[in-house]
């Protein structure tokens, strides 16, 4: 190629490169949530950092501490594994800002007992090689894990986890986690999808049976995975306890990437003739699904685990904002953003104080439950004068309880996995004049602390759903 | 003769894959150097930082990646045929492996010992390879390379749907360790997935790992590289050159190809083993068409047809995400003691605080500029780009550039 040629060339992939980037130096932090910049890795400290530390010793009772606290210069260190750029980059990073707003406010107001907590975010892209990467790289500068996305790579790196004693919070409700071999170094948080979906049914059919359906017939359809299959157990335990008729099962059927498989879903669930209709998959696998059925006239009761929602579906221009305010019922793991309890009320004020452009989102709670739990662990583990990464997680394990302030139910770490099963949910339905006109995150909450009779009695053994072997 | 290294005076010594002095003398060293990597932190004067754990596992995962891109090298480079469907036989090696060596449980597994599952997934994805090879030799250029892009997609339903082999979508399976048994023992003999002792130094299992990487890495080049002198491997090169002229002259058109692929899909066969046993536990998901084209991309940017270049394209590739993390985080901390013009040039380039320039931040949250992880991003598809419109030999031909510089410095001209 000769000489100008290539040079104008490269001047072209330059200015592409330069268009991908979007947001760029000049702009104020993006607006909407699905397209803001994800978070970078935080500046190592000045001081200190990732060595054994001698105890202090000036007065303090003397603290132990091995990797990712460093005494002389007041600094803790967490680890994010985190999908930022991957298939629930949007989701993840806005529970990152809600972390990093929470620790933000904890630095401001004292620390833990004066130490700073400091993230060392690190973005997977929800690929299990990197997640394990990426732990090998934290394990010796971090004193515990504030959150580990995606399951499989949970799962992935459990055996090290284990090896080396270091604690994770997972950033999946997988019900394995409450299992007491799989969740030795984890602190499960949140009703397991497999509980959220017992809850659900048992909601629903009551629903159904107030509009006059005596017998609601059933239709599941789900994701593979842990995701998918555990929200699909958990339906199809709650069909056989109530006595429900399945119509159509077609769990693990949906894979995103493949259309073919969205319409054949909802070819089935509309000729099955179910009154209760129960999916488990990613918003953009979802839309199409509902979409195509209700352009058939279908109409029933929906509903599925709570990462299926956007709430862009009741945006003012969605075309389907009016059927899905008819047809869906929300749960989540907690409250929303603009509830009145006093969790969700300071986790505005502080939004409003450190990110006052941030637009408003309901996945920040779940950085401040997490930040809540690592929070009583790091407190917990001071106490104890054991603040290495073994003294965190025997810290962590050894909590009877953790309180969220009204944004979620108490979390309990001792007593058998039966004992420890989160079983509350929190049920929404769609909101979009709430949306419109910014009083809501697009989902108006109807019932608080919600469990089903059937999860009363559910004795939990092992998870719904067991993760190739 | 003595004073004149390049005067060969015999077919082997021409042939020879070290043929002067200065080569064995240099590759010794450099092959000394990186046995001694896990144990940098007690040699004075050497890197440190390379014998910590994560650059360990950093530097093994370039060999891996390595392995798998001499495979396509042998089949793209030499032998001309293009292929984006590396991903697929890496799956297929994997599953061969995880179906052998796997302990036995929910998934197949027959708890064999590694000499059997190694080269069984060299085996298996050879014979597979072979089997596409017919639809292959048909068709060139563009055309092979949407045949073998339809590989991995079929590849991806299958892996997605035989779950008692995969473990299922998005749930996927773990994987044999490292562990060197003589038949199903309780102990192994030699367990690479442990931290031990060797030689009375303690090593890490990541060092271990390492070590045995460097052995397979250093047995593939050697294969690699001595295919290229073969009749097997001169019959390639007359077939990437063109390929009827080759037939003309009697070289078998299709025999050859069907080597070629065989041959790929081993290398890429084996690769794909020792990734997934690597990582411990991977999905399905993961033999996507993005694995495909980090090996193209390696061996373009690296240099294709040149072993050399194959690794130098490894090691670049797979350790640039690590580096430039490891390069703005110095930076920042340079910026933030503020000492220097390095600390000046580089407070252009990174944004230290909201209201602060630069092209990339690290802050923690949304800034101004890219984050660490999209820089990554965008670096990789620009530096693709890059190599192939100023430097199509890649980065064996930058190092040709400066190797005959001094050479024939300081009469370069």
């Amino acid at each position: 190629m000769r000489i100008k040629h290539r040079w104008v060339a490269l001047l072209m992939v330059l200015g592409l490169i330069a268009a991908a980037c979007g947001g760029g130096g000049a702009e104020a932090p993006e607006e909407t949530a699905a397209t803001t910049a994800p978070p970078a890795t935080t500046a190592p400290p000045a001081g200190g950092g990732d060595g054994g530390e001698e105890p202090m010793d000036d007065g303090m009772m003397e603290i132990k501490t091995d990797v990712g606290v460093d005494l002389e210069a007041g600094v803790i260190k967490i680890g994010l594994l985190s999908d930022l750029t991957g298939p629930f980059g949007p989701l993840v990073s806005l529970i990152v800002a809600g972390q990093e707003v929470f620790w933000q406010n904890v630095n401001d107001t004292g620390g833990i007992n004066g130490l700073k907590v400091e993230l060392e975010v690190r973005d997977t892209q929800y690929v299990v090689d990197n997640h394990v990467q990426f732990y090998e790289e934290l394990k010796d500068e971090v004193v515990a894990f504030g959150h580990s996305t995606g399951s499989p790579h949970t799962v992935a790196i459990v055996p090290q986890l284990e090896e080396d004693g270091i604690l994770a919070i997972p950033l999946t409700w997988y019900s394995g986690w409450t299992d007491a071999d799989l969740g030795e170094n984890l602190l499960h948080h949140g009703a397991p999808y497999c509980i959220e979906a017992q809850n659900m049914i048992e909601y629903l059919m009551k629903q159904a049976q107030a509009n006059g359906v005596e017998n609601p017939k059933l239709a599941i359809a789900s994701l593979p995975g842990d995701y998918g299959l555990d929200s699909a157990a958990g339906a199809k335990i709650a069909a056989e306890t109530l006595g429900l008729e399945v119509v159509y099962d077609g769990s693990g059927t949906i894979i995103p990437t493949d259309e073919s498989t969205l319409t054949a879903n909802a070819d089935a669930i509309v000729a099955s003739g179910a009154d209760i209709v129960w999916i488990t998959a990613t918003p953009g696998s979802f839309a199409p699904i509902y979409g195509q059925a209700i352009a058939e006239g279908f109409q029933a009761l929906w509903g599925g685990a709570g990462p299926t929602f956007n709430p862009a579906f009741v945006a003012p221009d969605s075309a389907i904002k009016d059927a899905i305010a008819r047809d869906w019922y929300q749960s989540s793991y907690y409250a929303n953003w603009f509830d009145d309890n006093p969790g969700s009320t300071e986790a505005r004020e502080l939004f409003a104080k450190y990110r006052p452009d941030a637009p408003a989102q309901d996945f920040y709670i779940e950085g401040f439950i997490e930040g809540m739990m690592m929070k009583a662990a790091l407190e917990k583990a001071y106490e104890n004068g054991d603040m290495t990464q073994a003294g965190v997680l025997a810290a962590a394990k050894s909590l009877e309880q953790v309180d969220f302030n009204g944004m979620a139910p108490p979390e309990r770490f001792t007593g058998t996995p039966n004992e420890q099963l989160q079983r509350y949910i929190y049920i929404s339905r769609p909101d979009p004049e709430g949306l419109a006109a910014g009083t809501s995150t697009g989902l108006q909450m109807i019932e608080e602390l919600y469990i089903a009779d059937i999860v009363k009695d559910y004795v939990f053994e092992e998870a719904c759903y067991k993760l190739g072997g | 003769m003595r004073g004149r290294p390049l005067l060969f005076t015999s077919y082997e010594a021409d042939q020879a894959l070290m043929p002067t002095t200065t080569k064995k003398v240099a590759l010794t060293v450099f092959l000394i150097a990186l046995v001694l990597v896990p144990v940098y932190d007690v040699i004075p004067l050497a890197p440190d930082f390379l014998s910590k754990d994560d650059w360990l596992k950093v530097l093994t995962n370039v060999m891996i990646f390595a392995i798998g891109a001499l495979g396509l090298n042998i089949l793209t480079g030499l032998a001309g045929q293009v292929s984006l469907g590396h991903a697929f036989f890496m799956g297929l090696g994997a599953y061969t492996a995880a179906a052998l060596g796997a302990p036995e449980g929910p998934l197949v597994g027959l708890g064999l010992p590694i000499w059997i599952w190694l080269p069984a997934a060299a085996v298996v994805p050879a014979l597979v390879g072979v089997l596409v090879g017919p639809t292959a030799v048909r068709v060139r250029g563009l055309y092979l390379a949407i045949v073998t892009l339809g590989l991995v997609f079929i590849g991806e339903y299958v892996f997605r749907n035989a779950e008692s082999w995969t473990g299922g979508s998005q749930s996927g399976r773990t994987f044999p360790r490292f562990q060197f048994r003589l038949w199903k023992e309780e102990e192994p003999l030699i367990d690479f997935s442990r931290k031990g002792t060797w030689f009375g130094i303690e090593l890490s299992n990541e060092a271990k790992t390492y070590i045995l990487l460097l052995g397979l890495v250093i047995v593939a080049t050697l294969i690699a590289k001595n295919l290229q002198r073969t009749r097997v491997g001169r019959a390639f090169q007359a077939i990437r050159d063109r390929d009827i002229a080759a037939e003309v002259m009697g070289v078998d058109e299709v025999r050859y190809k069907l080597l070629a692929f065989g041959i790929s899909s081993a290398f890429a066969g084996v690769s794909g083993a020792l990734l997934a046993s690597f990582v411990g536990r991977t999905i399905p998901e993961r033999w996507d068409l993005l694995l495909s084209v980090q090996f193209i991309a390696i061996i373009l940017i690296g240099g294709a047809g040149t072993v050399t270049g194959t690794l130098m394209g490894s090691l670049f590739v797979i350790a640039l995400p690590r580096v430039v993390q490891d390069f703005t985080g110095w930076l920042s901390d340079k910026i933030a003691a503020g000492e220097g013009i390095v600390a000046k040039v580089g407070d252009f380039f990174i944004a230290t605080s909201g209201d602060d320039f630069g092209i990339v931040n690290t802050l923690p949250g949304t800034g101004p500029g890219l984050s660490v992880f999209q820089l990554n991003l965008v670096l990789y598809g620009l530096l693709i780009i890059v190599f192939l419109i100023f430097e199509p030999l890649g980065l064996y031909g930058i190092w040709l550039r400066v190797r005959n510089y001094w050479k024939g410095w300081p009469f370069t001209y």
